[in-house]
């Protein structure tokens, strides 16, 4: 129990980080050798539901999700005409309803839609929408469509949960670079990709002196700050990343493995502190131009077994009450298909919402495919902020109005 | 010890002031500061020669290069990997067999008349090239890097690693290593010279034209991708134009495309009708929109910034960039002016430009070697798996967007790799090193089964069908026709087979003669002397101190005459620390 309370002492705040000194805690726990002392019994459970309670997962999917190609509104004739090639046939559709059927590589998330978990929501996006990936996708990270903010939507629910910023690890990102969704004032995100690397290779002797690394110091200048900062954190955020790591068991789950959720998994599995968690997927690949078929099912399997294996893993962890997962693009795509046999950079977008919390079904109004808008775009019918309101307020119980700058009608997706 | 002047930012007051600094202000340290941003640093010998020039001939040397000669730039020796047979490589597998299956051709390679898998050597050959172009891309990319390290134009190479993550293109999508060779040798060639220049030679080369789609941008049914980027990345910024302007500015580009290595327009293809764009209207072409792009005064502000953000500091005021930006307009969009105003002036070595700027981590990497008197980069550890582990591919930015850059560089994760890297670099693992271009990855498992005498089913089959991915499955209902796991395996031993191997020897380096000549008696004035030799920003007191205990401690003496015959590994740890300090990422 008293291993375990340290463990889980990521719970420290940063000044006690910075008190303890980078390196200070994670040496002294596991040595960088043997075995890490892990013990997941219910009691365990029970204090770490007390101190971390409901997560939120974020699941990106960049590059502009295709949501007629995914949730797909075969009832209706204009689809066929607007999409005569790439158009998917309704024999070839999990049907939802008379009007809708899902994509045949969704299977893994259909299967949670058929037990009451999943809560689809279309027609999402905001006003006067960019067509360009990294303006849009910023709009998003910010919460802040054509405008701006320094920090990011989770950093400042962050803020919203914990205003005096005295827990550690609160976001997790797992990402090569940072995403601007986590960036927060209060709380330094945990950025990393690969645990197997997030360590320093130190040779013994060498020790003592990387613990002098994070010594207090008079930063020069605002770039030297930011670094003295992250190096301060650096030390003790890896060694308790990697131990997460070493003692997951679904490390070799191939459905899990390709999209970075394991390390979610992993991490939640070790009790991490963490409520909220930003997964963007690499590369672009939803953005799907040219000769769209093959890639979007390919990517879309991907996507969703991972999201069927991820939850599983929950359900053995014993964490699936506790965990909801968010999916969305920056946008979504044109309705005509292009010349390419693709289609291009669109405006609304399919969402998703996942979890034993969620009450399934059709959220949203779908957007009519006869009224077109902005040259052959669909219309948004729910602003996105509207779903950020309804996690932040109705599941992660923090004040959405505080972090999104304004009151918005919430989505009645949760379970009471 | 030498005399050493210490670290002397200028006044704060000088921050945004483009006013020239004197003759009066320039040092050795001054100088150290110039070479950090305006190339990769360098050993105090050269740092003494360029404060040795005077202030203004130090500048000129750095941006007016072309007549210094540059004897150690050599061509990049190809493997031979690429024949015409491979011209127009198909865009997906199920392309290339398909190709094969309707014409008995595909890639220069005939379908077998009989037996099972007739297609497998089509599809083996579409991995070989997806394999080598990868293979080759990591050799350029290490030669590149040896280039900035043996350069006497550093400054030209620095400008070119800028404009590479700039007008962003990989390897990955482009499949095509020689047209990423072109990109590098357009971004040399124009790296200070006239932007709109730079801008129509970059739209018209084939990895960008491949790489934002221009083959599908025809007439009646342009493709936006192109020519959004063109704008949004390249040249003006996002908010600047409608986007009834794209549209149009698509249509100017219909036509452009290329064959092999060249550029071309098909007349048939080009949309000649008139175009409004950005309130101009005419039967615009593509070289007509991106003069129209660079008469808009943002163009200049937008680019100004970029060169300003990558050279000096994150940190730019708006009022400083409209000046930067009539700089670059005043002149035409010629770099080399702007550049000349830049580094002469009070804010380049004001106080807020001292450490203002944290190094990419190929930068690092070069800079490391520059600092430690090598001249060459190592082959252990490899140059490629180094920077990609500290978040950079190069000739595979992520996207078209290039590398965001700044602050972006360091999480915990990436500052640790860095340390990392350092040592990797420092005490190398020579006996431990395995080359990655040698190992086939999880395709390996395929090779030695059926080296081990497994048939192509038994050998991709997954032995534990319980653990099976959907991924897995797919492979297994495999067509007939052909088996594309074990081409990937077929392809990579092809390609091996003719690449040329990279050297793997450590770096050549002697820190115990460094520190002996600079003079160093005790440990103490060791590790200062290794501060003041590696770090633009002081490092804190107590990081001093510990590394001098280190030292001390690890040599037995605090005597570096006393421990002269064998404290190299020890002195290599110590610059290993040194180089994982906050203080080492900042320049």
């Amino acid at each position: 129990m008293a291993t375990r309370r340290r463990l889980s002492g990521c719970g420290v705040s940063r000044r006690d980080m910075i008190r303890i000194g980078a390196g200070g805690l994670g040496f002294g726990l596991v040595g960088g050798i043997g075995p890490v002392p892990f013990v997941l019994n219910r009691a365990s459970l029970a204090a770490a539901a007390e101190q971390s309670g409901k997560i939120l997962v974020v699941f990106e999917w960049f590059g502009g999700n295709d949501g007629l190609n995914t949730i797909v509104p075969y009832g209706d004739p204009m689809y066929y005409k607007h999409r005569p090639t790439i158009g998917i046939k309704e024999r070839d559709l999990l049907k939802i309803d008379a009007q809708f059927g899902w994509h045949k590589s969704m299977r893994g998330i259909k299967h949670l839609y058929d037990e009451g978990k999943v809560a689809i929501v279309q027609g999402v996006g905001y006003d006067q929408p960019s067509f360009s990936h990294f303006t849009s996708v910023s709009f998003w990270h910010t919460a802040a469509p054509n405008s701006g903010n320094e920090y990011g939507w989770m950093g400042r629910t962050a803020s919203a949960l914990d205003p005096a910023g005295t827990r550690g690890n609160m976001i997790v990102n797992i990402s090569d670079s940072q995403t601007l969704a986590v960036k927060g004032e209060h709380h330094v995100p945990l950025v990393f990709i690969d645990p197997t690397r997030f360590q320093r290779g130190v040779f013994a002797q060498e020790k003592p002196v990387l613990d002098a690394l994070g010594a207090q110091h008079q930063p020069v200048g605002d770039a030297h700050k930011y670094v003295l900062e992250v190096s301060r954190s650096a030390a003790q955020a890896s060694e308790l990343v990697r131990a997460a790591w070493s003692q997951y068991p679904g490390k070799d789950n191939p459905d899990l493995r390709l999209l970075d959720l394991d390390k979610v998994a992993a991490l939640i599995e070790a009790e991490f502190p963490t409520k909220l968690y930003y997964v963007p997927l690499r590369n672009s690949l939803f953005d799907t131009h040219v000769n769209q078929a093959a890639p979007h099912d390919r990517q879309l399997e991907y996507c969703a077994d991972a999201v069927a294996g991820f939850f599983h893993e929950m359900h053995r962890i014993g964490r699936a009450d506790d965990v909801v997962m968010y999916i969305h693009s920056e946008f979504g795509r044109r309705v005509p298909e292009n010349t390419s046999l693709g289609t291009d950079h669109g405006t609304a977008q399919v969402n998703f919402v996942i979890g034993n919390g969620v009450k399934g079904g059709l959220f949203g109004t779908p957007p009519s495919l006869t009224n077109l808008v902005l040259g052959d775009n669909l219309e948004t019918t729910t602003d996105f902020r509207q779903v950020y309101a309804t996690l932040i307020e109705g599941w992660l119980g923090a004040d959405a109005a505080k972090v999104l700058g304004q009151q918005f009608d919430t989505l009645k997706i949760f379970r009471a | 010890m030498a005399n050493r002047t210490g670290w002397s930012p200028g006044p704060a007051d000088w921050k945004d002031d483009l006013a020239p600094i004197t003759g009066a202000d320039w040092s050795y340290d001054r100088a150290a500061h110039l070479l950090s941003h305006a190339g990769f640093g360098g050993t105090p010998v050269e740092i003494q020669q360029l404060a040795d020039l005077g202030l203004e001939r130090a500048i000129r040397s750095l941006v007016h290069y072309e007549t210094i000669p540059n004897p150690k730039m050599r061509a990049f020796v190809e493997s031979g990997l690429w024949d015409p047979s491979l011209n127009g490589f198909p865009e997906s597998r199920p392309e290339a067999t398909d190709r094969a299956l309707k014409s008995g051709v595909s890639m220069g390679i005939d379908t077998k008349p009989d037996g099972n898998r007739p297609v497998q050597p089509v599809s083996d050959r579409f991995f070989y090239w997806l394999r080598a172009t990868m293979l080759e891309t990591r050799r350029l990319g290490y030669w590149w890097a040896n280039r900035m390290v043996q350069t006497l134009h550093p400054l030209e190479q620095k400008m070119a690693l800028l404009w590479h993550g700039h007008f962003a293109t990989h390897e990955n999508k482009v499949r095509d290593y020689r047209k990423m060779m072109q990109q590098i040798a357009l971004f040399e060639r124009g790296a200070t010279g006239n932007l709109r220049d730079l801008t129509i030679k970059v739209a018209q080369s084939p990895a960008m034209l491949y790489f934002l789609d221009a083959q599908y941008n025809v007439k009646g049914a342009p493709n936006e991708n192109f020519a959004r980027e063109v704008m949004e990345l390249f040249t003006m910024g996002v908010g600047h134009y409608s986007e009834q302007d794209v549209r149009e500015c698509a249509r100017a580009f219909t036509g452009w495309y290329f064959d092999n290595l060249a550029f071309k327009v098909d007349p048939a293809k080009h949309d000649a009708g008139a175009k409004t764009f950005l309130g101009r209207t005419g039967n615009f072409d593509g070289v007509d929109v991106i003069k129209i792009i660079f008469e808009q005064p943002v163009t200049a502000e937008y680019l100004a910034a970029k060169i300003y953000r990558f050279l000096v500091r994150e940190e730019l005021s708006p009022a400083l960039n409209r000046k930067l930006g009539a700089v670059l307009r005043a002149n035409n969009y010629e770099v080399k002016p702007l550049l000349t105003t830049i580094l002469l002036s009070k804010d380049f070595y004001s106080q807020s430009s001292y450490g203002g700027h944290i190094k990419g981590p190929v930068e690092y990497l070069v800079t490391m070697m520059k600092h430690l008197g090598a001249d060459t980069v190592p082959g252990v550890p490899d140059f490629n798996q180094s920077t990609i582990a500290m978040g950079q591919h190069l000739l595979n930015p992520p996207s078209v967007a290039g590398w965001a850059g700044g602050k972006a560089w360091i999480t915990p994760g990436l500052l640790i790799a860095r340390g990392n890297v350092a040592r990797e670099v420092l005490v190398p693992d020579m006996t431990g090193f395995r080359d990655w271009n040698f190992a086939a990855g999880s395709d390996g498992v395929l090779g030695s089964r059926l080296r081990d005498g497994y048939d192509i089913g038994a050998a991709t089959a997954v032995s534990d069908p319980s653990r099976m991915s959907t991924f897995d499955m797919v492979a297994l209902e495999r067509d007939e026709q052909f088996n594309t796991r074990i081409s990937g395996y077929i392809g990579w031993q092809q390609a091996a087979r003719k690449l040329i191997p990279t050297p793997r020897h450590a770096a050549q380096l002697d820190i115990a003669q460094m520190v002996l000549q600079g003079e160093a008696n005790t440990t103490a004035e060791a590790v200062d002397y290794l501060l003041w030799r590696l770090l633009r920003v002081p490092t804190a007191t107590a990081t001093r101190d510990s590394l001098v205990e280190f030292l001390t401690q690890e040599l037995g003496t605090d005597s570096i005459v006393r421990a002269r015959t064998y404290m190299e590994d020890a002195l290599r740890m110590t610059a290993h620390l040194i180089m994982s300090t906050p203080e080492y990422q900042l320049a």
